[in-house]
């Protein structure tokens, strides 16, 4: 070991030579697992730290379309010190005469926040904001600053005006909230009738928010009020699980920025090996003196081992340290823009977690290099520069697959699905095998094509099928990074194509909710000329029984049935509804005042196993409705219409208490902001939903996670090209004296680039072909079977990427070459 | 500078060398390799420069075939000033008038012998280059090895590949460095032989660089350097 210690020593005082690109390389794929496994515990961290104040309690129960029964609550305050009672919907909020935005109203009591701390702009706490509410609304700073507002101006909300009171900053129960389509404003509970805003029908939520004595169990309790009201169809959660769609969310990303990064990591391996392999080739002369002086075979390859396992160290301990910034960086310049902010901080786990990995990787792509070299028989290293290398014995190539199923291994331990991850690691190796086999078919075709006369064609195909060449490294690494390039290019713009090509075309541009029963006249009147409107009555309630069974004894409902959950949207019609087709039994007849008939929907029917004849209840305020299914209907929900699972016959619900819906679809041209603000002026208490501001939304958080998914598949391609800039040390020596020897046969430096160029230009639209198809495939999976969307990607989007990729790799391979061309022929000479 | 438009010192000397320098290095390292040197080739001539290891002999060879610049003196090829010229202007110039066999032969590995003997050719514009490279490897006795790579092929047929391809385009100089260097002392003849008896069929003037006297001494002159200086042979 003194002797192995010794040869380490020593050659680390030559100089690191091509091990600079080990360190590169590693360095990057281990910055990139840190930074994702870092930025994933902080954001956990944000949400298990603060998931009282997510959630705004211990426990929160949330009810749909109606405030808590007395009994409700006289159990609910039997179980909590303090139960706090907040009521949330959307609502236009108006600012003068033409500025209104819809907004996510939310009415709190005087307990309110019972958990965190809610900011102000201009300074203060929950103290101040309760103050605040006392005098009027208190907005959030997006709302204030979108429609201009300032302390003490005026806004309308249904049928009230209140002065803004103050701008908050900090809302601490928003995440557990869920998507909204809008900012938020405050106002105290008691000012809510003022509005107008809660009549029957209404779409909005009551949360009820509990502060537990002291040592309370928070998931017990929400088990034990669960199991108490199973008719109540109230939504309970604890904090441990504050925010699950959030929650969900961050999962879902951290382990899709996990697998990229492991790719990434991947492509960092192959340039470990093609660093390692550099080095030991720049190493050939030194290994055999050492070796002709009496070294062993073990000696060597230990002395070398430790050499390459300090730099390796060294690597992935910088890269873990860069790593571990993810989560201050993202906390400073994402400030705000997060669901949950990450908690700044250390996190060892993720980060041992990402050297580990590091470190495995670097073994199994560094170990058979390694191994090899110090098999290198002396006399063949003394003979002349070794083209062709010995193959890793048996034992090297076991140690390498050890590696490399501990990190397969390690990435399984982290993952939240660890099928998933080793299936998508399978996959990765499948696609790396591919892509070797590929380089090494691109080899054996430049071998196997007739030369082309001309010189310079010539001189690049040679140099492709190069023994040692840089062909075969850069078609895996660059292949693989490019590939995954183009996944995310095929995943973005299918998706994208989903949301912005297939939605405009059908849907209606206005969805107005809340409009009174008794406005329908007044409203047709205010809709610009040739329009296309839809108006259907709105009236919500909880299925109480099905076939005279209480829902809650009802067993094996499946999971995709989800007409017994909750308040359902109930309608009656005299036609059947646009885009409905009936499968089984009749519509009822025009004019029909029999027993009440309802439609159903024919997949949820089939679900709770109901046919024609059946019967289901709802409770609509209050009153029991059992009506028997007159018919079951196909519905085509892609219509972007209002669509009803139950459709009842006019006459059994047109008494009740109902209010409208609409969608309206204006002509070209009409002045759409005129139209808002028109109807918000007539219709306080009604809520208009423009459809491009939703798809906004929605099309930006998209864009968002894929910023996030391209910024560590950027880091895949940086070690792609790490590798390209390490194959081409690794053959410098060669490709130098080459073009030396051209030089000294009348050769200029254009037609010396000009080959390059060919060779370059020739190996990068390979590269780029592959990983279109490659990544056009796995996009397909993931797009069709992953996300269950249409195949309907952006080809000129991603052809441009592959030729931007293969434009930058010749850019790369030139700059590259250009090193090697500058070289001084008389100095090449006197070297050699 | 053009080579092609400045007309040199001496026209009817194949090389017109005058007061040639190379210094190389800086501060404590500064090593003058050639200390103003005078040196005129006429064509046809068999010139052969002596000289121990490190007395800059190749360093002189380089020098007069372009591959190096001098720091100092002026150099004429074929009546034309190659001084001051760019590393592509001496590139171009080189083409099919200047031939270089070097001690460790420099074939390109990935290229067949017939392919190595044919980039002179083309570079120099000949028509047809492939028949013209496979007709001088037959005539140094490899025309059964045309599509070999030169790590199939032994060290004396590697120099006799390099050989060919250094009087390929039939230049008016060709320069040996040491073309026995890596050769045993057969083979080493045997080289010599063919060496010569392909210059007397092509004409071409030789500077052949060497340290063995007895090789030296079957070049019509012998001029002996020591030092960075020509201590020996009277220059023509």
């Amino acid at each position: 070991m003194a002797i192995a210690l010794r040869i380490a020593r020593t050659e680390a005082r030559g100089g690191f030579g091509a091990l600079r690109l080990l360190f590169a390389c590693l360095f990057l794929g281990v910055l990139a697992l840190a930074a994702v496994g870092s930025l994933s515990g902080a954001i956990d961290r944000g949400l298990a730290d603060e998931g009282q104040a997510i959630l705004g309690g211990d426990v929160a129960v949330t009810i749909s379309g109606r405030p808590p029964t007395d009994a409700e609550l006289t159990a609910l305050r039997q179980a909590a010190d303090t139960v706090s009672q907040t009521v949330r919907m959307q609502a236009m909020v108006r600012h003068g005469d033409d500025d209104q935005l819809l907004a996510e109203l939310k009415a709190v009591d005087s307990d309110w926040p019972l958990y965190g701390t809610a900011q102000l702009a201009e300074g203060g706490g929950n103290r101040a904001v309760q103050q605040a509410l006392r005098h009027g609304a208190v907005v959030s700073e997006a709302l204030a600053e979108r429609l201009a507002l300032r302390v003490g101006d005026r806004v309308a909300i249904g049928e009230t005006t209140l002065p803004v009171a103050a701008v908050l900053s900090s809302e601490p129960d928003r995440a557990s909230d869920g998507f909204a389509l809008g900012p938020s404003v405050l106002v105290a509970l008691d000012r809510l009738p003022q509005t107008a805003l809660v009549q029957p029908g209404s779409l909005y939520t009551t949360r009820l928010r509990l502060r537990l004595p002291a040592g309370s169990d928070g998931a017990a309790v929400a088990e034990r009020l669960r199991n108490s009201h199973p008719d109540s169809g109230w939504q309970v959660r604890d904090s441990r699980h504050a925010a699950p769609g959030t929650e969900r969310l961050v999962d879902r990303l951290a382990q899709l920025l996990m697998l990229v990064s492991l790719t990434a990591l991947c492509v960092a391996g192959v340039g470990v090996r093609n660093g390692v392999t550099a080095y030991l080739d720049q190493r050939t002369a030194a290994i055999a003196t050492l070796k002709a002086l009496g070294a062993t075979t073990g000696q060597v390859t230990r002395g070398y081992l430790l050499l390459i396992a300090a730099v390796t160290l060294v690597a992935a301990l910088a890269g873990a340290a860069a790593g571990a910034l993810a989560p201050w960086l993202v906390a400073k310049l994402a400030d705000g823009l997060l669901p949950v902010p990450p908690v700044a901080g250390l996190y060892p786990l993720p980060l041992l977690a990402a050297i580990g990995t590091g470190l495995l990787i670097a073994f199994a792509f560094a170990c058979p290099p390694l191994v090899r070299a110090g098999a290198l028989p002396v006399a063949r290293v003394l003979r002349g520069p070794v083209e062709a290398w010995p193959w890793p014995s048996r034992r090297a190539l076991a140690l390498a697959l050890a590696a490399g199923c501990g990190v397969a291994a390690l990435a399984a331990v982290q993952a939240a699905e660890p099928w998933f991850a080793l299936l998508f690691l399978a996959g990765a190796v499948g696609v790396f095998g591919l892509l070797a086999l590929f380089g090494a078919l691109i080899i054996r075709l430049a071998r196997a094509l007739p030369r082309p006369r001309p010189v310079l064609g010539r001189l690049a195909l040679t140099n492709l099928s190069r023994p040692g060449g840089p062909a075969q490294a850069l078609v895996v690494a660059l292949g693989l990074g490019l590939s995954l390039f183009a996944t995310l290019v095929f995943i973005e713009t299918s998706f994208e194509a989903e949301l912005h090509k297939a939605v405009p075309d059908k849907a209606p541009a206005f969805f107005l909710l809340d409009l009174p029963r008794d406005g329908q006249q007044r409203f047709l009147a205010m809709v610009p000329a040739g329009s296309t409107v839809r108006m259907v009555p709105s009236l919500r309630g909880p299925v109480t029984r099905v076939n005279g069974t209480p829902a809650s004894q009802l067993t094996d409902v499946p999971e995709d049935s989800y007409v017994l959950r909750g308040d359902r949207g109930l309608t009656f019609a005299a036609d059947l509804p646009v885009g409905n087709r009936i499968v089984a039994g009749r519509w009822w007849p025009a004019g029909y005042s029999g027993p009440p008939l309802v439609s159903m929907e024919a997949e949820q029917a089939r679900l709770l196993g109901l046919k024609v004849g059946d019967t289901i209840t709802v409770s609509v305020l209050g009153a029991e409705i059992t009506a028997t299914i007159a018919s079951l209907r196909q519905v085509n929900w892609d219509s972007f219409g209002f669509n009803f699972v139950l459709v009842y016959d006019p006459a059994t619900l047109a008494g009740a208490p109902y209010s409208w819906m609409a969608t309206v679809t204006p002509p070209d041209g009409a002045d759409r902001s005129a139209f808002t603000a028109r109807i918000s002026r007539a219709f306080p208490t009604a809520t208009v939903v423009r459809t491009d501001d939703v798809l906004a939304d929605v099309s930006r958080l998209a864009r968002q996670m894929g910023l996030a998914v391209k910024a560590a598949a950027t880091v895949a391609i940086l070690a792609g090209v790490a590798v390209l800039v390490g194959a081409m040390a690794a053959q410098e020596r060669q490709r130098r004296t080459d073009n030396v020897i051209l030089k000294v046969l009348g050769a200029t430096r254009r037609q010396l680039t000009a080959a390059a160029l060919m060779e370059y230009a020739g190996l990068a639209a390979v590269v780029a072909v592959l990983a279109l198809g490659l990544g056009a495939a796995a996009g397909w999976l993931v797009v069709r079977h992953l996300l269950d969307l249409p195949w309907q990607p952006d080809w000129g989007k991603a052809l441009l990427t592959m030729a931007l990729s293969a434009a930058l790799i010749c850019l790369l391979g030139l700059a590259g070459s250009w090193r090697a061309l500058g070289r001084s022929v008389r100095a090449i000479l006197r070297a050699e | 500078m053009n080579y092609h438009d400045t007309p040199g010192p001496a026209d009817d000397m194949v090389i017109s060398a005058r007061d040639v320098t190379l210094t190389l290095g800086t501060g404590a390292t500064r090593v003058a390799v050639l200390k103003g040197l005078d040196l005129d080739v006429p064509r046809g001539d068999r010139l052969a420069i002596l000289g121990p290891s490190g007395s800059g002999k190749s360093s002189l060879m380089a020098v007069l075939a372009g591959l190096e610049a001098p720091s100092g003196g002026t150099i004429a090829i074929d009546g034309r000033t190659i001084t001051g010229l760019s590393e592509d202007q001496l590139a171009q110039m080189r083409r099919g008038r200047i031939g270089i066999v070097l001690q460790a032969f420099h074939l390109i590995p990935t290229m067949t012998a017939a392919e190595n003997v044919a980039i002179p050719l083309e570079l120099a514009g000949h028509p047809d280059p492939f028949p013209a490279a496979a007709a001088e490897l037959a005539a140094v006795g490899l025309g059964h090895r045309l599509g070999h790579y030169p790590a199939q092929l032994s060290g004396g047929e590697q120099q006799r590949v390099a050989l060919a391809r250094a009087l390929g385009v039939r230049p008016a100089l060709l320069f040996a460095d040491e073309p026995t260097g890596n050769l045993d002392a057969a083979t080493g003849d045997a080289i010599i032989e063919l060496l010569f008896q392909r210059l007397e069929e092509t004409g071409a003037t030789l500077v052949l660089i060497t340290h063995d006297r007895a090789l030296a001494e079957r070049c019509a002159r012998v001029v002996t350097m020591r030092d960075g200086a020509i201590v020996a042979g009277v220059p023509a």
